[in-house]
């Protein structure tokens, strides 16, 4: 069973090949961070209202942190109990994966605030803002909840573990995150940041691949162990995912203070619950919100885009292909 | 950027009734009936706008104590939110638009066409005889504006021309033209006489035809830089020249130039430097100056510069020249900002087929390489292959070369001999085509002291195109309008390098486009590939290049034949078709033709050549040049920011059908833009909207080749292919080759991780007994963007 204590070595027969075919597929989305041009954000920083620089600076204050706290969650407690060989190719590809996403966001932190004591501020964030340091806490706190756990031996173990990976998928990266990349994508719909839209938009297909693999655990385990899902685990998931709505609701309170046209904190608010349903919905969970998302910016995420080399670089190519010369293909 | 910005504005209290901030500065609170006046003002004809829906909406993004100027943007971009429900509020969208650029540029004092141009050249925007022709003409000018000009724009076109197009005070930024003054001003920039503007802003009001966008953003202003395209010469292989050629490109770049740059003089890594007696580092480290360069200039704020290097399949340095776009490796050897191209000798080619052995040959040893084509060219190479750098398979180099474009998209196949044998410049030895431009549809010589120029006009086949078919006379009365105008450039022209003004006046090359052809083909209700479809495009392009020659005669008649006239093929009585050797379908008036070129000359050495038109096809809402359509349903990222596009053609056919529903619309969103799967839809409909992934790519190379005999120059041929492999993506530019394409553009991919979801899926788990059937299926409710953000990242 995938949870088994251990250190399971055998790829061959493998037990979880959707695992090693998410670890294919995420090496065909390798990014670099000398990629992203931000140097056209700088005169759009200049441009904007003292409500949207307060925004963006408390943005990047929390993105200076938020994927180094789920890169150790990963090695300190993911890697450590999901016992599959393949299941640990797709975490040693996350772990890379949320290393680039920290070098982006410090270089965009080295850009964006180049006065060293202010950028200083920036990555103390946990510290000294209160409505950073309020979710770095709901974050630390579900770390510690499995952090003496060498072993998952009993079904309380599992249990608990679960809940750590839920909350990072569903919470962190699934909730936090997703509230992060609005706003990024609220400014780019107005025409500002582009350089960190296009870096956002990588990391936003990364972390949506993440949290993919964190809810097939999640499913994978609940097949193996079907009792392990009971009422009083999905209370606790429920509970949880309220606590992070409110978290995540008192930050866009923070960002929002000033007021930001096209970008209320009642529509915000709204958001996060709407996202907070899906997330539920994921795990077999009735909404508890019923909220629709308001964002319209949002559903462009969905669709795709057609951009031509004279406005920015182009970001959909693929990194493997495969094949050699021929003459008689169809095409 | 500070952390801790000042809290100016912060609203005390938040429970009293939201109130909005005038212009006076005084408060009133938020009236939803106002908002829907004032959006009701702009409905007319749009009778699926419900303009309540956008009042609430705009309040519900609303903030306590924004100001009325916010309200207003903010209600512009809630209808833009709605098209993807009704393309309609594209229309609303765009009308709110223009009121909000009217009432800027009103509120400084200008209430008239001339009133803008005083002012503005006031400001010191507006060329001194822009200036005064416009006070000659004022009210006949002020007379001519339609205003019902704007309602013709879709929300995408206006926001960029309101963005981009119109000129904007120096300091406070705000515009001080509207959109209907800046194509008079535009039309202003390029006449003799009043009614002679007057004719050519009503052909740009009605969308018919759009010169490219230097002309746009400079015609009648201070810098009037309105050609495209530069094609520079490869540097000598010396250390001046290289540096000479930066300083070249960035001035070209700075007035919104698009560079093609060959490099295939300069030696590779390891030649012998003589005056040192060390090795050459090769053409690496001097593109990577190139790319940093390139990236410094910024096109008068409105874009950033872009260039191609060219270089031919022998130079020692091509396999490094082939990694320059990859994004892993060494950063010091990688150019993000550097488009490729390949510039490839017949030769090359046949040694591919043949699996034969491919010399890489350093300049050094052969310097008159790039100055030779055809056999003269075979027989130099085969010479200097017996002091070959290296010797590699041609198959191995030409995989790589498919490789590159597989991956990045880059690395674009351009056909060096036929480029050359069929070009009206090359009549005589001396005169070689060393490279195309940056969008591979310009083909023209250069040299050392010479940098070709070209500029740029498109026609919106669309806007001559009725369910009854082609309006022809509307055609060529709007080509002869464009050629006289592109000819006018070469003269007004101010030419940011020598080099470029020495080439222009003797060759006085334009480049008249085609944009819209997808559009005629759903008003016609052709399939892309379908017999019928290559048939009209190609009558299309005869009828335009026909016209085109019979224009530039007409000048000719009366300015003279251009310079250079004597050393092009037309001297010798050879037109493009006879060097291609096609039938022509108008028989009479081809040898009508003939006969006055005989006796006038022609006024320019090349007239076609059809460009990618990505900016003025939005502005035009047209599709792009002569491509399929991309998606049925996509979103463009701009400088201006995100707009969902809609294919109206489509939504008119579902409303015909009642199928224009939330279901239909979710269904279409979930498969990216492709109607395929929606089976309520008669087979004949789904095969008119393919899009350019599900069009076999043949039919494109097919319909490239049949309507290249009326292409003096080239066109910027997109491929398509939504999971290239390097078998197919060889047989298909091997077959580009022999189809006697001159050259190809882009091959565009779609994401990897894409592909694997569209057969897999995520949401509500069911707890099953295998593990591969526990990957979760997407459900309706579960379906929006944010687990799919791959989706949005596709092509281009």
């Amino acid at each position: 069973m995938l949870l088994d204590p251990g250190m399971d070595l055998t790829l061959r027969p493998m037990k979880y090949p959707h695992f090693f075919d998410r670890f294919k597929d995420s090496i065909k989305n390798t990014w670099t961070v000398e990629e992203v041009d931000l140097h056209g954000d700088l005169a759009d920083l200049a441009k904007l209202t003292p409500a949207e620089q307060h925004l963006v600076s408390r943005l990047v204050a929390f993105f200076a942190t938020g994927d180094t706290i789920v890169a150790n969650n990963l090695v300190l407690n993911l890697y450590q109990h999901v016992n599959s060989p393949e299941g640990r190719l797709y975490l040693s590809r996350q772990l890379f994966e949320e290393a680039v996403h920290v070098q982006f966001y410090l270089n965009l932190l080295d850009t964006y605030v180049p006065d060293e004591k202010e950028r200083n501020e920036a990555f103390a964030a946990v510290e000294n803002i209160p409505s950073i340091a309020r979710k770095a806490e709901f974050c630390f706190k579900w770390i510690d909840s499995v952090f003496d756990l060498r072993a998952l031996e009993t079904k309380e173990h599992r249990r608990a573990f679960l809940l750590n990976v839920i909350c990072f998928a569903a919470c962190i990266e699934g909730l936090f995150f997703y509230g992060a990349f609005a706003y990024v994508y609220f400014l780019r719909s107005r025409g500002v940041l582009q350089g960190l839209a296009s870096g956002t938009n990588w990391v936003f297909r990364d972390e949506s691949m993440h949290m993919a693999f964190a809810f097939d655990v999640v499913d994978q385990v609940r097949a193996e162990e079907p009792d392990l899902f009971d009422a009083r685990m999905e209370q606790q998931v429920r509970d949880m995912l309220a606590e992070a709505v409110e978290c995540e609701v008192q930050f866009a309170a923070d960002l929002l203070e000033q007021g930001v046209s096209g970008m209320s904190l009642g529509d915000m608010r709204e958001y996060l619950q709407h996202v907070a349903d899906r997330r539920l919905a994921a795990l077999g969970i009735d909404p508890v919100y019923g909220s629709k998302n308001p964002f319209a910016f949002m559903e462009l995420q969905d669709v795709q885009e057609l951009s031509n080399f004279f406005e920015r670089r182009v970001s959909a190519y693929q990194v493997g292909v495969s094949g050699s010369v021929s003459f008689d293909d169809d095409f | 950027m500070t952390l801790t910005p000042q809290k100016t504005g912060v609203p005390e209290q938040r429970r009293h009734a939201m109130q909005v901030r005038k212009r006076n500065g005084d408060l009133e609170p938020v009236d939803v009936n106002k908002i829907v006046k004032a959006v009701e003002l702009w409905v007319a004809d749009l009778d699926e706008v419900d303009p309540l829906r956008v009042a609430t909406k705009t309040i519900s993004g609303l903030y306590d104590g924004a100001t009325t100027a916010e309200l207003d943007k903010l209600s512009i971009q809630t209808a833009a939110e709605l098209i993807g429900e009704e393309p309609q509020y594209s229309r609303l969208a765009a009308r709110l638009l223009a009121a909000y650029v009217d009432k800027e540029v009103r509120g400084q004092g200008v209430a008239s066409f001339s009133q803008s141009i005083r002012h503005a050249h006031a400001l010191g925007l507006i060329g001194e005889e822009t200036a005064a022709f416009v006070s000659r003409n004022a009210r006949k000018l002020d007379d001519a504006i339609d205003v019902a000009g704007d309602l013709r724009f879709e929300y995408f076109g206006l926001r960029t021309v309101a963005d981009r197009y119109l000129l904007r005070h120096p300091t406070d930024r705000t515009v001080v033209e509207t959109p209907q003054y800046w194509l008079l001003r535009v039309a202003c920039g390029l006449s003799q006489d009043a009614r002679e503007a007057i004719g050519f802003y009503r052909l740009m009001s009605s969308l018919a035809y759009l010169p490219s966008s230097p002309t746009l953003f400079n015609s009648g202003t201070r810098h009037t830089q309105m050609s495209s395209c530069f094609l520079v010469d490869s540097p000598k292989d010396e250390l001046d020249s290289i540096y000479e050629r930066y300083h070249q490109v960035a001035k070209l770049s700075k007035f919104s130039g698009g560079i093609g740059i060959a490099w295939s003089r300069v030696r590779g890594r390891g030649a012998l430097i003589r005056g040192t007696n060390g090795k050459s580092n090769g053409i690496v480290p001097f593109l990577k100056t190139l790319d940093a360069g390139v990236a410094a200039v910024n096109q008068g704020g409105r874009r950033k510069g872009a260039a191609c290097v060219y270089l031919e399949p022998w130079h020692p340095d091509i396999e490094e020249f082939l990694e320059l776009r990859d994004n892993t490796g060494e950063e010091s050897r990688r150019t993000h900002n550097l488009n490729l191209a390949n510039w490839i000798p017949d030769e090359f080619m046949r040694r591919v087929e043949a699996d034969a052995e491919w010399s890489l040959i350093d300049p050094s040893d052969a310097p008159e390489l790039p100055d030779l084509f055809g056999a003269e060219f075979d027989e130099a190479y085969r010479a200097a292959e017996k002091n070959a750098v290296k010797t590699v398979k041609a198959r191995d180099l030409y995989g790589r070369m498919m490789r590159t474009l597989a991956q990045t998209g880059n690395g674009w196949m351009t056909f060096k001999d036929r480029s050359n044998a069929l070009s009206n410049q090359t009549g005589e030895p001396g005169n070689t085509i060393h490279l195309s431009n940056l969008c591979t549809e310009i083909l023209e010589v250069n040299n050392d002291d010479e940098t070709a120029v070209c500029n740029l006009g498109s026609i919106n086949l669309g806007g001559h195109v009725t369910a009854d078919g082609v309006d022809w006379e509307k055609l060529r009365e709007t080509v002869r309008t464009a050629i006289v105008y592109l000819d006018r450039v070469i003269d007004i022209n101010y030419y940011p390098s020598q080099q470029a003004a020495a080439s222009n006046p003797r060759w006085r090359p334009v480049g008249l486009g085609l944009m819209g052809l997808q559009d005629a083909f759903f008003t016609l209700r052709l399939p892309f590939d379908s017999a019928a479809a290559r048939e009209l495009s190609t009558r299309v392009q005869e009828e335009i290049f026909l016209t085109a020659l019979e224009s530039s005669v007409a000048l000719a008649e009366r300015f003279g034949p251009h310079p250079a006239y004597s050393q092009t093929r037309a001297a010798k009585g050879e037109l493009h078709p006879d060097l291609w050797g096609a039938t022509v379908s108008q028989t009479e008036r081809w040898e009508a033709l003939r006969s006055s070129i005989a006796t006038h000359g022609l006024r320019n050495s090349l007239l076609i050549a059809i460009a990618p038109t990505a900016t003025i096809a939005s502005i035009a809402g047209a599709y792009e040049c002569i491509e399929p359509q991309v998606s049925n349903l996509f979103k463009r990222e701009t400088m201006s920011g995100e707009f969902l596009q809609i294919n109206t053609y489509l939504v008119r056919e579902l409303k015909a059908r009642g199928l224009w529903t939330a279901e239909i619309r979710e269904q279409i969103k979930r498969a990216e833009g492709s109607v395929q799967g929606i089976t309520e839809l008669p087979d004949d409909v789904r095969e008119l909207f393919r899009t350019a992934w599900e069009l076999p790519q043949r039919a494109l190379i097919d319909l490239a080749a049949a309507r290249a005999p009326y292409i003096d120059q080239s066109q910027s041929l997109n491929l398509f292919m939504a999971a290239p492999t390097i078998n197919k993506v060889s047989s298909m530019y091997l077959y580009a080759w022999k189809s006697g394409l001159k050259t190809s553009y882009y091959l565009r991919s779609r994401p990897a991780t894409r592909i694997q979801q569209a057969t897999v899926a995520v949401a509500a788990p069911v707890v099953a007994a295998a593990p591969v059937s526990l990957i979760p299926a997407l459900t309706e409710a579960e379906l929006c963007s944010l687990e799919n953000p791959e989706s949005c990242e596709a092509c281009q």
